[in-house]
């Protein structure tokens, strides 16, 4: 396998890109040592947080193009599988969170090989149907799932029970969880999966063509896809110390892992991370300005961005700054992602 | 016995009705625009909203808001059209599909900060009024819909086969690089289909309201509804989307008894999965209709 970080072991690090990651990584390490502001850890920990499961949405989302809405329930699965377990066997939960990666990639690929035969919204609605379903069973089977009231979790604290009363461990883990997807996605951001899932994000049937065997290489990226996530499920379960259906299966929760790198930049490692940084930022402090007073207030601001994202930016933070200081040949992979033409000139 | 299955294909056929209305014009808009409107449920929403306000500040009956209503929400659709819709027409399907999710957040989430996440219901003289027939219930307003949504559906099938702007709207559906060769002006074509669409879901809105509460987010429990019945009838079909709507009626109904209620959802969201991975056409869907899902 190619791997571009041992050839020039130390290469990279020259380039302002390279350095400027090891500086943010950093900080984000002295961080906590510095600042005991519960709050503002909260919401370092959400940023984080959703950098990675931006990141491991994008995989499938961005790189190869299949916008799934329904990742929460790989998310839902995850933490199902660790807590469920956990109550009934008293499995460790970072036992759990092994079986939640097994089980969860085992219905990723089970359910993405006929999925993947559906293409444009076909797909995203089913993924959004999965997702319901998932919920609905998990409400309805009460006696095993505890249903809609939810499961507390036992507050056994230690790095062994995955479970904290400071802030500090929840955000070392989660740091090293996203610093994992990023290494993860520029990886793949680099190598021969990579550009075959971009190939078949831009032409399927041309990269069909050239000899990319689409379907295995999507289901591969599918299940690369879910097991991070479950393994995001995992880390939020443990760090409320409560899952409950409506929660973890939720819509909402699959459109904020699409929208982050959305935001940032798709289909590139480091787009979630902006995205989740600018995001996530903006809709605690509106959360926590108008959600007391105006209750939906934010939320409409939040559509409202949606909207204006995809019409005015549909690259993502990243692609303006390419556009505005990138070289020649990082504007010219700008070209829009894989525009349709319905016979109007625009 | 044989009663009781009667009354249940009773309600679950006036049910179905509901959602055929409220469907067509999801189907609709589908087929022209090829974008799926996650924000059709909130116009729902805002349908019955105008309903009910019109009904508790000047009094106007329900059904008699039907004349109110339909212009206000083919109004709003035109708008939205213009302002959400027509700058992404060109985009891939899920830049669209996230800008029409975020005007249903918007929407749902005006919703609540104007109106608060109260219940709100309208209570008439025929609100809880039923028909008895050998042993049978009907309630009448549910009755009145059914009627109500088969005409409306009837209405809008013969405005597309006879009309010169129906007839346009069919040829953008099949073919729209030809219908422009033939002179079809295609933006208006977009604008006016998503204004009708609006509006045909704005009086499902209002004949909804006699039996039904309204609440911010009632727009999404009927959406994910809608898009299994356009599915099954084959996205773009209308006579599709209304035998599909009256199926969904039914499967509700029934599997809301013989199985339980909570898993009546279940049951239809499994159906829509299989339908998609089976013959994503639809069950009534026209050969090649499935190659709307690609690119």
């Amino acid at each position: 396998m190619n791997l571009p970080l041992f050839p020039s072991l130390f290469q990279w690090l020259k380039h302002p890109r390279g350095y400027l990651a090891l500086l943010v990584l950093a900080a984000l390490i002295l961080f906590p040592m510095i600042v005991h502001n519960p709050f503002v850890l909260h919401l370092l920990i959400m940023i984080l947080f959703y950098a990675a499961l931006g990141g491991a949405w994008n995989i499938i989302g961005g790189f190869a193009g299949q916008l799934s809405l329904g990742h929460a329930a790989f998310f839902g699965v995850g933490a199902y599988s660790c807590v469920l377990l956990n109550l009934y066997t008293g499995l460790n939960p970072w036992a759990g969170m092994a079986v939640g990666i097994l089980t969860t990639s085992l219905f990723a690929a089970a359910i993405s090989y006929p999925s993947f035969r559906l293409r444009g919204p076909f797909f995203t609605l089913v993924t959004i149907a999965f997702a319901e379903v998932l919920r609905i069973l998990v409400i309805y089977f009460k006696d095993f799932t505890k249903g809609s009231a939810g499961i507390t979790i036992p507050q056994k604290m230690g790095l062994a029970n995955f479970a904290f009363r400071e802030k500090g461990p929840y955000l070392y883990i989660i740091l090293s969880f996203a610093a994992g997807v990023f290494l993860i996605s520029y990886l793949i951001e680099k190598s021969r999966f990579g550009y075959h899932l971009v190939a078949l994000r831009e032409d399927e049937d041309a990269a069909e063509s050239l000899g990319v065997k689409t379907s295995r290489t999507k289901v591969k990226a599918a299940v690369l896809s879910a097991a991070l996530t479950s393994i995001g499920g995992v880390f939020y379960a443990q760090y409320i110390l409560f899952i409950e259906p409506y929660s973890e299966f939720s819509l909402d929760l699959s459109i904020q892992f699409a929208l982050v790198p959305m935001i940032g930049g798709m289909g590139t490692a480091a787009g979630p991370i902006i995205g989740s940084f600018v995001l996530t930022p903006l809709q605690e402090l509106l959360r926590s300005w108008l959600g007391g007073k105006y209750a939906g207030l934010h939320l409409v601001i939040y559509g409202c961005i949606l909207m204006l994202v995809v019409i005015f930016m549909p690259q993502g933070i990243l692609g303006l700054i390419k556009k505005r200081f990138g070289s020649r040949e990082e504007k010219s992979s700008l070209r829009p992602i894989a525009k349709k033409n319905h016979g109007i000139e625009d | 016995m044989v009663q009781e299955f009667i009354q249940l294909t009773i309600n679950g056929l006036l049910q179905g009705g509901i959602y055929s209305l409220i469907s067509i014009g999801l189907t609709l808009i589908f087929g022209v625009t090829r974008i799926v409107n996650f924000a059709h449920g909130e116009f729902l929403m805002l349908a019955m909203y105008a309903t009910y306000f019109l009904f508790h500040l000047i009094g106007i009956d329900p059904y008699l808001s039907l004349l109110i209503v339909t212009p206000l929400l083919f109004v709003l659709g035109l708008i939205s059209e213009r302002l959400v819709i027509h700058p992404i027409l060109n985009a891939p399907s899920f830049m669209q599909i996230f800008s029409t999710v975020g005007l249903s957040v918007a929407l749902q989430n005006a919703a609540l900060f104007l109106f608060t996440a109260d219940y709100r219901s309208i209570r008439t003289a025929y609100s809880t009024k039923t028909l008895l027939a050998s042993g049978l219930l009907i309630s009448l307003p549910r009755l009145i819909a059914f009627i109500a949504s088969t005409l409306i559906s009837f209405s809008v099938f013969l405005f597309l086969k006879k009309t010169y702007i129906g007839k346009a709207i069919r040829a953008v559906a099949q073919n729209r690089t030809a219908s422009t060769l033939m002179g079809i002006d295609i933006r208006r074509i977009y604008l006016f289909t998503f204004g009708l669409g609006t509006a045909l879901v704005g009086m499902a809105g209002a004949l909804l309201m006699p039996v039904y509460y309204v609440f911010p987010t009632v727009g999404s429990l009927f959406v994910l509804t809608a898009f299994v019945v356009v599915v099954l009838g084959g996205m773009g079909n209308l006579t599709g989307a209304f035998i599909g709507g009256l199926i969904i009626g039914l499967v509700e109904s029934y599997s809301g008894f013989y199985l339980a209620t909570q898993l009546k959802e279940a049951v239809y969201f499994i159906i829509f999965i299989l339908v998609l991975l089976l013959k994503p056409s639809g069950l009534f869907g026209i050969v090649g209709s499935e190659e709307m899902g690609e690119k």
